[in-house]
């Protein structure tokens, strides 16, 4: 007659797992644990481009210069609910003046059926970039946040964000 | 689904010319990517809004384009600068030709 009292111990151990994993999520600390989203940030090299979509749009909008890490932030939750509403933050520190602002902003998801999420278009109308949005996920991918100013230059940041329930379909 | 393409401007209550502010959208809208099922095991056909254009006045401030990557029921917020007193307008059109448009009033504080 231990199968009951087995049972318990376990409903507990994993409740006590839960209001840990609440904690760590409340604070923003602790990677240890299973998390339906993790955020990961590049080392020194870039991410490598993972496939001929991606390579198309960077092709299609970037003609091969060169992609400046900085200046732009990408920023996601360590924690979300599942890949259909993926909370996107982006921020930059570039001007937004008539002689120069941030023209396109491109935000790519590697491993999307469609990696070009969205594109920005602006003038300088616009306030400093401080973007939000929702976006679907597909998997596990790197996230490419990629400002382009009216001169020319191009910054990036990169996030990899982890995820177990499809968004795409 | 009636509500389709209803679409809400947030901008603060009080504005003071000069002000950067924060415009907030919202639209209701599936944004099917056309790859899901429903109960019945048909597929949904992709229905999204791929095309979204922002007036402040009569200038064109914004394009952005959409996929079906973004979420049901779009968000988006971005900073304005709010220099005069116009109406601010956020039109969509999705993969089957629909159209749709919300109006905020942008106005400055009279006090």
């Amino acid at each position: 007659m231990s199968e009951p009292i087995e049972r318990r111990n376990f409903l507990r151990a994993v409740g006590l797992l839960g209001a840990v994993a609440a904690l760590e999520g409340a604070t923003g600390a602790g990677r240890t644990l299973p998390a339906m989203l993790r955020v990961t940030r590049p080392g020194p090299d870039d991410p490598p481009i993972p496939n001929e979509a991606v390579q198309k749009i960077y092709d299609e909008r970037f003609q091969n210069r060169p992609i400046q890490r900085g200046k732009v932030t990408l920023d996601m939750p360590t924690m979300a609910e599942d890949g259909r509403y993926v909370p996107v933050i982006i921020e930059s520190e570039l001007p937004m003046s008539a002689e120069e602002y941030v023209k396109h902003l491109y935000l790519i998801v590697d491993h999307n059926p469609d990696p070009l999420v969205t594109a920005f278009h602006f003038t300088p109308a616009l306030g400093p970039v401080n973007l939000q949005t929702r976006i679907k996920m597909k998997r596990t991918s790197w996230i490419r946040a990629i400002a382009e100013t009216s001169t020319g230059a191009l910054w990036a940041d990169y996030l990899k964000v982890e995820t177990t329930l499809n968004g795409c379909g | 689904m009636p509500e389709t393409g209803r679409t809400k401007i947030v901008v603060p209550d009080r504005i003071q010319r000069g002000d950067t502010i924060r415009v907030q959208v919202l639209v209701q809208h599936p944004m099917d990517t056309g790859f899901f099922r429903d109960a019945n095991a048909n597929i949904i056909p992709a229905w999204f809004i791929k095309d979204v254009v922002v007036r402040y006045g009569d200038q064109e401030i914004a394009t952005f384009e959409w996929t079906s990557g973004i979420s049901r029921d779009p968000m988006v917020s971005f900073q304005l600068k709010a220099d005069r007193e116009a109406p601010l307008s956020f039109v969509t059109r999705d993969n089957r030709g629909n159209e749709f448009s919300g109006t905020a009033e942008i106005k400055f504080a009279t006090t």
